[in-house]
């Protein structure tokens, strides 16, 4: 009845996969994932401290672009999900061009994340204006860095589909990427909340 | 051979595109909720949760976690946990 009885295992449930691209990247994203971890938690036990002038402070912050910028990361990633799913039916040129619509997203949420600093610049603000400020920028620039990372690692998998190196048997490199995308988006969504909405 | 694979494919793309959609409705849900006047416990552990439900979405669909040991999706459900509640404690104290 099933055509994956043959692969089932005996309780009927269907064998775990391998993780999906290289294992070294799941311990590299666990490891950013530590860091970044530690500063949430460090940045909500210093609220904690100066609770007026955080909740103050943020107020000035422009909601609708962080809003933008979360649904514009979501967006790309879910573009990085149907690349992958393109390359798995051995789609290359489908595979590249989602991977480029992720990337030409990744260069939207830079611009909207540079105009937002431009706001706060002109505005005076600096990272010694106060300790929420010192946050908001460190976190946010931080994050901003993995954009940029992510954004070189997905022009190189592009690269190398157009060149022809990944197949439905071979994507090993495509999923490695993916991974790395998913998780500059996974990231995002804590920090997205806790640096803009919850006060 | 070809065939029930893009079928698979096919259907695998209409998830994921649902799972989309799901994200972008709790984004919206937590801008909503930032434009709140009123802010309390109530509020922000509904935000954090939120944030936890979007964090589960991505790692077991868009990651593929859901396929791969139970290991991997313990330690993401693990970090969210952990991060949110600390978070929690901050915010309560």
């Amino acid at each position: 009845m099933n055509t994956n009885a043959a692969l089932m295992n005996e309780d009927g449930s269907l064998p775990a996969e391998d993780l999906p691209g290289d294992f070294a990247i799941w311990i590299f994203i666990l490891a950013e994932m530590l860091v970044f971890g530690v500063m949430f938690i460090v940045y909500a036990f210093a609220r904690a401290h100066q609770l007026e002038v955080f909740n103050a402070s943020q107020l000035t912050l422009n909601r609708g672009l962080g809003t933008l910028n979360t649904v514009i990361l979501i967006t790309s990633s879910y573009f990085v999900v149907r690349s992958v799913a393109a390359i798995k039916v051995n789609d290359a040129r489908q595979s590249a061009r989602w991977l480029l619509g992720a990337m030409a997203l990744g260069a939207m949420f830079v611009v909207v994340k540079l105009w937002e600093f431009n706001e706060k610049f002109s505005a005076g603000i600096t990272l010694e204006t106060n300790d929420f400020y010192m946050y908001y920028l460190t976190l946010t620039s931080f994050h901003l860095m993995h954009v940029l990372m992510g954004m070189i690692i997905l022009g190189c998998v592009v690269f190398k589909l157009k060149h022809g190196d990944y197949t439905a048997a071979e994507h090993f490199g495509v999923e490695t990427g993916a991974s790395f995308w998913h998780m500059v988006d996974l990231l995002w969504i804590v920090l997205f909340p806790l640096v803009y909405i919850i006060h | 051979m070809y065939k029930p694979t893009l079928i698979i494919n096919k259907s695998t793309s209409h998830f994921s595109t649902r799972i989309w959609l799901v994200l972008v409705a709790l984004t919206i849900l937590t801008f909503a909720i930032g434009e709140e006047v009123v802010q309390g416990k109530a509020v922000m552990l509904s935000v954090l949760a939120i944030a936890f439900i979007k964090g589960q979405l991505i790692a077991n669909y868009f990651m593929g976690l859901r396929h791969v040991s139970w290991l991997w999706r313990g330690i993401i459900m693990g970090y969210f946990v952990v991060v949110g509640g600390m978070v929690a404690i901050a915010y309560l104290l």
